[in-house]
């Protein structure tokens, strides 16, 4: 219709530019137009006035508003001839015939073998477009190439070859190739024809055309035709969207995972989530699902278990009449280690908190606490030390003495118990080396201890209270608040209200201390009432690089002698608290990677933070990766420093099989000191073919957008028969510009017909023919 | 006196004599009643950390008495209290950092208040006998991290005895002898060669053995962690010796070891 009305297609006048042919200057052309429909508009008024003198009194047939509306008609008209005088046209570059290669790029991964709702799966329709004269209308104007795109772009000679068995979609990857490939062709246009699954970023990272392959287009002014195919949502799936869990743990810790899926065609319908380390299921979560096509986010919880590198597999369970069943399991490695965090412990005074938060720990084999007693004014029990010598001077007054332990618990210790020296060394033990703080209530602990006070008042997640008689051998009650029971690291059972509930009823606290109001970005976890009053405490707070808290309270121990034999609760609670404290304080050498599961592609950048013995940046280090891969994979890398940060060593490796990787990253000082800085340790994996089976719903708004963004239309199967036609007005190639006159267009002389006709037929209603 | 006056001033005696033995009972069930945490206003019993807690158990020896007949009398588990509990824990005042009360803490084994004291003391234990709930309830509380030092019983019939008991307890748990490295030994005094420890009767006899217990036995009951949970001091009496220790006739040398060991105890107990 477009066509019939305006001669040419509608990338005509989208991608052309208007021009007047005559020579004349547009302004003259402006100024015509005004003075011709002023002029109108004079003679209509002098024309209505001799009128209204000439009848003197009789009824005017000619109203002024059906004046107005002749001048309006009679001025178009004025204006359209004074425009086809000046012969307007549209200047467009047009593809030579003949000269111009089109590469038409078919997708052949195996989201393309999807039947959709006509059963015929989406290749077969794609060719079926090619074939049924897209094709043959392209080659008779241009040249064709065929390409198949997965994982990267191959040519193909035929479309009898393209059959839909990759295990990946890279559009970015696949376009980016297509320009280098063909740089010195003249390629006029890209004819992509896909569903739209671009999972180069792997299973829930999103997908978008990568800035990279936007670029190449453009710079070759490149369009990309896309031609979809395939429904955008599944009648009935549940899909794994994505699996969010730490990378690493200590062994039996509780870890924290966020699975994220999304249902068509379930709603209200009631599954179950499963997390396995191999055959065995470490956690089992029931969820109901939410609205079709909306994003549902699940919390689940479980123990890290033994040490070793891991790869969990977190599923939800297939549902009756699911489209699609390879979507509902994603694998992630988590890297569990059995290196025990040693955790100093400094107490004032031999207290019943110090006894049994030990023997909490003795059954973690994750912590070591190594702790330092002041049983008596001039002794100090020294318990889990590795050496006589460790302690041996009391509390450390260097910083790699004290930088070893991954954790500090500071009990019912007055704040002048530590020199000004020591008490800067702990607040750079947080704020610099990244490592935690827990202090205690008690006798001697935080106002009673005269915290406030000191240089490191503003360290505690608190603003402790005045004076030094908060302190109450008193019972006190305890609840969670709503972080706390969202929170993991008070978890002592899986449901959250269940375990609200449990605190709810745990045996009353021996004593406590007010801790004051917590600052603000301090997270309270716990509250207890004691005296009727109501005061945090747990309370939390990132400092730094680490991390401080306050458990106000010396009397937690009463859980474990009030509670039934056997009750977990009260070791529970130390073990998760204090794996908390040290889970994120880093090692002098930490490794990270680009990513942690390669999708389809091996390629990873290893990167490693290395520190002296005082945590400084180690710019001079020598570092190491050895990486072990499946079926006998070895190999040992070289990592380089940074020039831009001092500390940081790089290296990239490509990982050739799929499969689960470890990397064991060694850093050995050079210079004076020599000797090992320390080591780290990763694990990665390649997973080849799986990211295909998630999204495979057609992505209509990322083709429609690549089309837009290079300067091509989007297509579908029942629009496609005119893109050979549309194809040709493109700057890639070799092209010319063409000039297209407007003037002969039918929609002209039908306004040159209309205009005047509208005129009569109006005067004749108003009856002043 | 006319026969009336004389019947009133009976009367008025009896009366002030019932009201007096009231009052007598009376207190005695406040102290029962008085288990717990201790009380802010009293001044002798402060809240406190660590409570002296002495063991009363119902004995196998009815004449010694039990919980039900002369509680306040005579009775096995009470040989030296106060006494020898007031003078430990002024020792323990003095040479530790420990927040503890003054006065000692009765504990029994009727009660879940038990519960709130995890290091408790018990003497003549030869001569006590638990029901099968307070059996049950030591060993729940031995079990979930109590502490029990046992002391003053001599000889074999003795032991015989305590371990009727004990294995009404914890029927399976082995019993060791301490050697002088043991942790227990070391975490305040290192006490690393002991004697017998003797009686006040020592001071009369010149003996450090009672019956036929000749030699000092260092004992423990250990957790499945190996951690100790009730150290037991045979053959000697450690109690007299803080009781008499402000005696010029106790020899120094029993009164100042069995104060360190004592103490090395109580610091186990609360670091293990």
């Amino acid at each position: 219709m477009f066509s019939l009305l305006f001669k040419y297609s509608l990338p005509v006048f989208t991608k052309g530019h208007f021009v007047f042919l005559s020579g004349w200057p547009a302004w003259l052309l402006v100024v015509l137009i005004v003075l011709s429909v002023a002029g109108l508009a004079v003679l209509i008024q002098y024309r209505l006035k001799r009128a209204a003198v000439e009848t003197q009194g009789d009824a005017v047939r000619l109203s002024t508003r059906r004046a107005w509306v002749l001048w309006a008609l009679q001025g178009a008209l004025v204006a359209l001839l004074l425009v086809l005088v000046w012969q307007p046209a549209m200047s467009v570059a047009e593809l030579s015939s003949q000269q111009n290669i089109i590469a038409v790029v078919v997708d052949n991964s195996k989201s393309m073998a999807t039947p959709d709702a006509d059963g015929k799966p989406r290749e077969t329709a794609a060719l079926n477009t090619l074939q049924s004269g897209v094709l043959d209308g392209l080659n008779k104007r241009f040249r064709t190439r065929l390409y198949t795109l997965n994982g990267g772009l191959n040519k193909v000679e035929s479309l009898s070859m393209v059959t839909p068995a990759a295990a990946a979609t890279h559009i970015s990857d696949g376009l980016q190739q297509l320009t280098e490939q063909t740089s010195d062709l003249p390629v006029g246009a890209v004819v992509l024809l896909t569903d739209g699954s671009e999972n180069s970023g792997g299973v829930g990272s999103g997908s978008s055309i990568g800035l990279a392959a936007l670029q190449a287009l453009r710079s070759r002014r490149m369009p990309v035709h896309t031609v979809a195919f395939g429904s955008s949502e599944a009648s009935h799936d549940v899909e794994l969207e994505d699996v969010s869990v730490a990378a690493s743990a200590v062994a039996n810790a509780r870890l924290a995972a966020t699975v994220s899926l999304q249902q068509h065609g379930y709603t209200n319908t009631h599954a179950t989530i499963t997390v396995r380390d191999g055959d065995k299921a470490i956690a089992v979560h029931d969820v109901t699902l939410g609205a079709p096509g909306v994003i549902q986010t699940e919390p689940l919880f479980f123990s890290a278990g033994a040490a070793g590198a891991k790869t969990l597999r977190f599923s939800v369970e297939t549902l009756p009449g699911e489209e699609n069943r390879d979507n509902n399991a994603l694998t992630r490695p988590v890297l569990v280690s059995d290196g025990k965090r040693r955790i100093l412990y400094v107490e004032g005074e031999p207290r019943w908190q110090f006894r049994f938060l030990r023997r909490a720990e003795e059954e973690d084999p994750s912590v070591q606490i190594v702790s330092m007693l002041r049983t008596s004014e001039n002794k100090i029990y020294r318990q889990g030390i590795n050496s006589p010598d460790e302690l041996a001077d009391g509390f450390p007054v260097k910083a790699e003495d004290l930088f070893q332990y991954s954790g500090i618990i500071i009990g019912s210790v007055d704040a002048s118990y530590f020199t000004p020296l020591q008490q800067e060394l702990l607040r750079e033990y947080v704020d610099r080396r990244g490592g935690g703080i827990l202090f205690l209530g008690g006798r001697a602990s935080l106002s009673d201890g005269a915290w406030g006070a000191s240089s490191l008042g503003d360290l505690l997640p608190t603003f402790l209270p005045a004076g030094r008689n908060n302190f109450h051998r008193d019972p006190a009650t305890v609840s969670l608040t709503q972080q706390g029971i969202d929170s993991p690291t008070v978890r002592l059972l899986e449901d959250p209200q269940k375990n609200a509930e449990r605190w709810r009823k745990l045996a009353y606290l021996a004593d406590y201390e007010d801790p004051g109001t917590p600052r603000p970005g301090a997270t309270v976890l716990a509250e207890m009432t004691g005296g009727r009053k109501r005061m945090p405490l747990l309370i939390t707070e990132n400092y730094g690089s680490g991390r401080t808290a306050i458990l106000a309270s010396g009397g937690t121990w009463r859980w474990q002698m009030l509670e039934k034999l056997g009750d977990p609760s009260h070791n529970l609670f130390w073990q998760q608290l204090l794996r908390w404290l040290v889970a994120d304080t880093p090692g002098p050498v930490t490794v990270s990677a680009s990513a942690r599961t390669l999708s389809d592609q091996g390629h990873i950048d290893l990167s490693a933070q290395v520190h002296d013995r005082q945590f400084h940046a180690a710019p001079d280090a020598h570092v190491s990766a050895h990486i072990i891969g499946p079926a006998g994979v070895n190999a040992v890398l070289e990592m380089m420093p940074s020039q831009e940060t001092p500390g940081l060593y790089t290296a990239a490796y490509t990982a050739e099989k799929p499969g689960s990787y470890l990397a064991e990253i060694t850093a050995d000082a050079a210079g004076s000191k020599p000797g090992k800085l320390g080591e780290d340790v990763l694990t990665f994996q390649r997973e080849d073919g799986v990211a295909e089976n998630f999204h495979r719903e057609a992505n209509r708004t990322l083709l429609d957008q690549l089309a837009r963004d290079t300067g091509g239309q989007a297509w579908t199967a029942a629009t496609a028969k005119n893109l050979p036609r549309d194809i040709s007005y493109s700057e890639a190639g070799i092209s010319v510009r063409s000039v297209k006159e407007l003037w002969n267009m039918p929609i002209v002389f039908l306004l040159l017909l209309s205009l005047p006709a509208a005129e009569w037929l109006l005067r004749r209603k108003w009856g002043i023919v | 006196m006319k026969l009336s006056r004389l019947a009133f001033v009976f009367a008025t005696a009896g009366l002030c004599c019932g009201a007096l033995l009231c009052a007598v009972r009376l207190h005695a069930f406040q102290r029962v009643g008085d288990f717990g945490f201790g009380n802010a206003e009293s001044s002798t019993n402060v809240k406190s950390e660590f409570y002296w807690s002495r063991l009363a158990y119902t004995s196998s020896m009815q004449s010694y008495g039990s919980y039900g007949g002369g509680y306040w009398g005579r009775t096995s588990w009470s040989r030296d209290y106060p006494k020898a509990d007031r003078q430990f824990l002024v020792a323990m005042h003095r040479l530790t950092r420990i927040d503890g009360r003054p006065t000692e803490q009765v504990v029994r084994l009727d009660s879940d208040d038990i519960f709130n004291y995890p290091w408790i003391y018990a003497v003549q234990v030869q001569t006590w006998s638990f029901t099968d709930d307070e059996a049950k309830r030591l060993r729940e509380y031995l079990l979930k991290g109590g502490f029990l030092m046992v002391d003053d019983f001599h000889g074999t019939k003795d032991w015989e005895n305590f371990m009727l008991g004990m294995r009404q307890v914890l029927p399976d748990r082995p019993i060791e002898d301490l050697q002088d490295n043991d942790e227990i030994f070391h975490t305040l005094y290192d006490v690393d060669s002991k004697m017998q420890i003797p009686g006040e009767h020592y001071i009369r006899t010149n003996r450090t053995y009672e019956k036929d217990g000749y030699q000092p036995k260092w004992r423990a009951i250990r957790d499945s962690d190996g951690r100790i949970m009730v150290a037991i001091c045979h053959n000697m009496h450690l109690g007299d010796a803080w009781e008499w220790a402000d005696d010029p006739n106790y020899p120094e040398q029993f009164a100042s070891m069995a104060f360190r060991v004592g103490l090395d105890y109580i610091l186990y107990g609360m670091t293990h």
